[in-house]
This record gives structure tokens, C-alpha cells and sequence, in this order.
């Protein structure tokens, strides 16, 4: 089995999100895997003020947080739909070996088609996904 | 609509009605899985299917009547045999796909009408124009050899589709012309990426009719995209797609995107005055801008890529 050097995990600033970032995180930290921290940016995202980077605070502090080197932590802003913009990190030249997920994004509603970036991840990755199951804020 | 009334045709404009698109041609682009779902969504209230996309009680009934729109313009087209359908309806559709709602768009109204030409035989162009790549029509008609879709965007840039190499499926190899261009292109750009890359294709295809995703937000004062392009450049490009239309009656163009109202009314009124043959106020043609290369670039990209997936056909 490849040995897991490049995770990336899906954020946008819900309590899942930061619940899949942390697992992350702690998964990276002893092992000295890289963590490639995904944003989807929406249509309207664009609309953002220019010169305003991350809006959702520091995730490197967060993953120092669960023990692991910030050095590692990469913050990339992907256009597109949350699947898709995960999906294309498996190919060069993000190449991840792992993709992380919380249950549900922010924004998304309870049905199970609309919106369910990690019951379609898992349908359509090529490589592992771990969906972290939802915890009570 | 301001648009259109800045026309002053009044005598010339024939408004038909926006029914409700049926069942069975929404199920030509959608799974039934996924209207049922938003069926039942809406009916259930709505609420937020993503950052950007937001349903209410009502969106999906607003939807089918945005796709139905473009049926009976379709259909109005072809009983009068003359004349250009202009399909002003909200919500967009360019980002639908199959089986998702996106980018504002639950039902994707172009795909629909296209389907719908296919379906009778007929060869359909689809041009489009908005800022933002359509996504959703391109995976329709990816692998469809009655559908040719060409997009001019910018690039990078939501939904993150839409690069040169992307040619179509196996069925439908180099039916799918991307043409994505940098921040800051200008008009010059976007008619040398059409005339150098896309009308060769064109020509070959032979479309019976043209369908244009025609939104306004590659204009430079749209706030959410960074074209540079000026209500001057949308007339020739409607000059353009009207070069590509066979026979008279066969051209509609449906709105997408386009988030500065000014801009979105004044490029309404350039496009249908450039093809009604009405003198309105123009801003010049805008050039001078970035992308040059990137034309040159797509054109090798694309030639290379079709190349690579004739070779794999030809191989199995």
C-alpha cells in the first residue's frame, strides 16, 4: 500500500469541516504528511473584497492546534463545487493520497442527493476517502 | 426587459408565453432522480443547495417555466420561420447538470431546447458567451454527436471547468470547443479565439440551428468577472452567431449571468438592436488586452488533445 504523504481535506468553515481538518491533522502530525486544505469557491465568492485571503480564520493555527507542523499545512482556493474541486486534487500536481471530508458542508440541506459532497466523493474517488462522522458542537 | 424596451420596437417584438417546460423533456437532460428531489425540495420550502444556489416554495414551478420558455420560443421560431427568439428568464440554467443544481441554476433551460432540437433531428450550436464556463451544458452533450458546444470564458475562474483540452467524449470527439481566455481579455481576443479556433469547427459541423448561453457578465463593469469586454464587442458577437445560422428563424439566445444592471440592460439592447438591425448607442470595440497567447495556446492544446483521443479510437 502507497504510503500516505499528501492529504487534502474539504473547508469551508462549518463545524464539519473543522472536525475534518482536525482528524487531519492529527492523522499528519506523526507521520509528516503534507495537508493540502481545499476551498471551493463559489460564484458569488468572487465577489469577494480583492486582498482578502482565507476568510475563516487561520487553519494552520487549527492544525497546529492537533500537534502538527503549520509548515505543512497548504491553503489552496479551488473554483468549482466542493466533489469536484476535491476530486481534481488527485491528479498532478496536487496527486493526494487520502481525501477528508466532514459529513456535511455548510449550506448543504438534509436530503440525500442535493448537496451531498461526501456520499458523491465516495462514489467517484479513485483514491481512500474518510468521511468524519459529525460531531456535537 | 429594460433592455428590450430601450429598443422602441414595440411592433416588432412578439412575446410568447413561458409554460411550464413538460416533464418529459426536462427528464432529456435531467435524471428523474434529480427533479423528483427538487421537486419535492421546494415543495418541502426550499432553503440553500450551496453557497451560491437558494430554492423557495416556488423555484422549481419558476424553473420548468424558465425552461419552458425556451421551448415555446423554439416552437415560435418554427411556426413563423423568421426572426430571433430572445429568452430572458430567470433562473439561469448554464450550470445545471444532469443531476445537480449550481452557480444559480437548478434546470438547465439551453440543454433543454437543445435536447429538444436533437431529438427532432435536427444539428445544434450552442454558443456561450457568459463569463463563467457552463459546466453543466458541456457534461450534457460531452459524449453527443448532435450537439456541437462552444465556450468562450475566463479563466481560471468558477466553476473550474472549461480548459482547452477538455474536446468532448468518444462519441463526440472535438464537439466540445473550449476557449478559455485571462483576466483583462478584450473584444479583439475573444473574435480572434472564435475565428481562429472555433469557426473552423463551426463550419464543419453545419448546425441547423444556434442556441447562444447569452450572459452579459464578460462586460468590464460586471462585478463578478474580470473580462474587459464592452457593449460594442457583444454586438459583433451577435453579428457573429448570426453568421453561423443557415436559414432565418433559427437562432434564440437565452440569458445567463450578468450582475451589473447597467451593464446587463445596455448589452440586452446592443445584442437584439445589432440583430433586428436597430442603431443603438454603442461603446466602442474594446482591444488591446491579454490573451494572445492564450489563443495560441488553446489552439495546439485542443489540436492535441483531439488528436490523442482519434488515436485512442482508432486503437480499440
Amino acid at each position: 500500500m502507497k504510503a500516505i504523504d499528501k492529504v487534502a481535506v474539504g473547508f469551508d468553515g462549518s463545524h464539519d469541516s473543522r472536525a475534518a481538518l482536525l482528524w487531519a491533522a492529527r492523522l499528519a502530525a506523526p507521520t509528516g504528511a503534507t495537508l493540502k486544505v481545499v476551498h471551493a469557491v463559489g460564484l458569488l465568492e468572487h465577489a469577494r473584497p480583492s486582498g482578502q485571503e482565507n476568510p475563516y480564520g487561520d487553519v494552520r493555527a487549527l492544525a497546529a492546534g492537533a500537534g502538527m507542523d503549520p509548515s505543512g499545512v497548504e491553503w489552496l482556493e479551488v473554483d468549482g463545487n466542493p466533489c469536484s474541486a476535491l476530486l481534481r486534487m488527485i491528479s498532478a500536481p496536487h496527486s493526494v493520497d487520502l481525501i477528508v471530508v466532514g459529513t456535511r458542508g455548510a449550506g448543504a440541506h438534509s436530503g440525500s442527493l442535493l448537496g451531498s459532497t461526501s456520499l458523491e466523493l465516495v462514489e467517484h474517488s479513485s483514491i481512500p476517502v474518510v468521511v468524519v462522522p459529525r460531531q456535537e458542537p | 426587459m429594460d433592455g428590450v424596451r430601450d429598443l422602441h420596437l414595440e411592433d416588432a417584438i412578439t412575446y410568447v408565453g413561458s409554460p411550464e417546460a413538460e416533464l418529459e423533456a426536462l427528464a432529456r437532460v435531467h435524471t428523474t432522480k434529480y427533479l423528483d428531489e427538487l421537486e419535492d425540495f421546494c415543495r418541502q420550502g426550499g432553503g440553500d443547495i450551496d453557497p451560491d444556489t437558494y430554492a423557495r416554495s416556488d423555484s422549481f414551478t419558476a424553473a420548468r417555466r424558465a425552461a419552458g420558455a425556451g421551448l415555446e420560443a423554439i416552437r415560435a421560431l418554427e411556426r413563423q420561420g423568421e426572426g430571433v427568439a430572445f429568452v430572458p428568464v430567470r433562473p439561469p440554467g448554464h450550470h445545471a447538470e444532469t443531476d445537480r443544481a449550481m452557480g444559480f441554476c437548478l434546470l438547465n433551460n439551453v440543454a433543454v431546447s437543445a435536447a429538444a432540437l436533437a431529438a427532432k433531428g435536427q444539428r445544434v450550436l450552442i454558443v456561450d458567451w457568459d463569463v463563467h464556463h457552463g459546466n453543466g451544458t458541456q457534461s450534457i452533450f460531452w459524449d453527443d454527436p448532435r450537439v456541437l458546444y462552444v465556450s468562450m470564458h475566463q479563466w481560471p475562474l468558477f466553476p473550474g471547468t472549461g480548459k482547452a483540452q477538455e474536446v468532448g467524449g468518444p462519441n463526440a470527439v472535438g464537439l466540445t470547443v473550449n476557449l478559455p481566455l485571462p483576466a483583462g481579455a478584450t473584444g479583439d481576443v475573444v473574435r480572434r479565439a472564435f475565428e481562429q479556433v472555433a469557426h473552423p469547427v463551426i463550419d464543419g459541423f453545419a448546425p441547423d440551428w444556434v442556441l447562444v448561453s447569452c450572459g452579459f457578465d464578460a462586460h468590464r463593469a460586471d462585478p463578478l468577472g474580470e473580462l474587459a469586454l464592452s457593449t460594442g464587442d457583444f454586438a459583433q458577437l451577435a453579428r457573429l452567431v448570426r453568421s453561423f445560422v443557415s436559414c432565418p428563424g433559427r437562432l434564440a439566445l437565452f440569458l445567463e449571468g450578468g450582475y451589473s444592471t447597467r451593464a446587463l440592460r445596455s448589452s440586452t439592447t446592443a445584442v437584439l438592436g445589432t440583430l433586428l438591425g436597430v442603431d443603438v448607442g454603442l461603446e466602442p470595440p474594446t482591444s488591446g488586452g491579454p490573451g494572445q497567447q492564450a489563443v495560441a495556446s488553446t489552439e495546439s492544446a485542443r489540436r492535441l488533445a483531439v488528436a490523442g483521443l482519434e488515436e485512442a479510437r482508432c486503437q480499440r
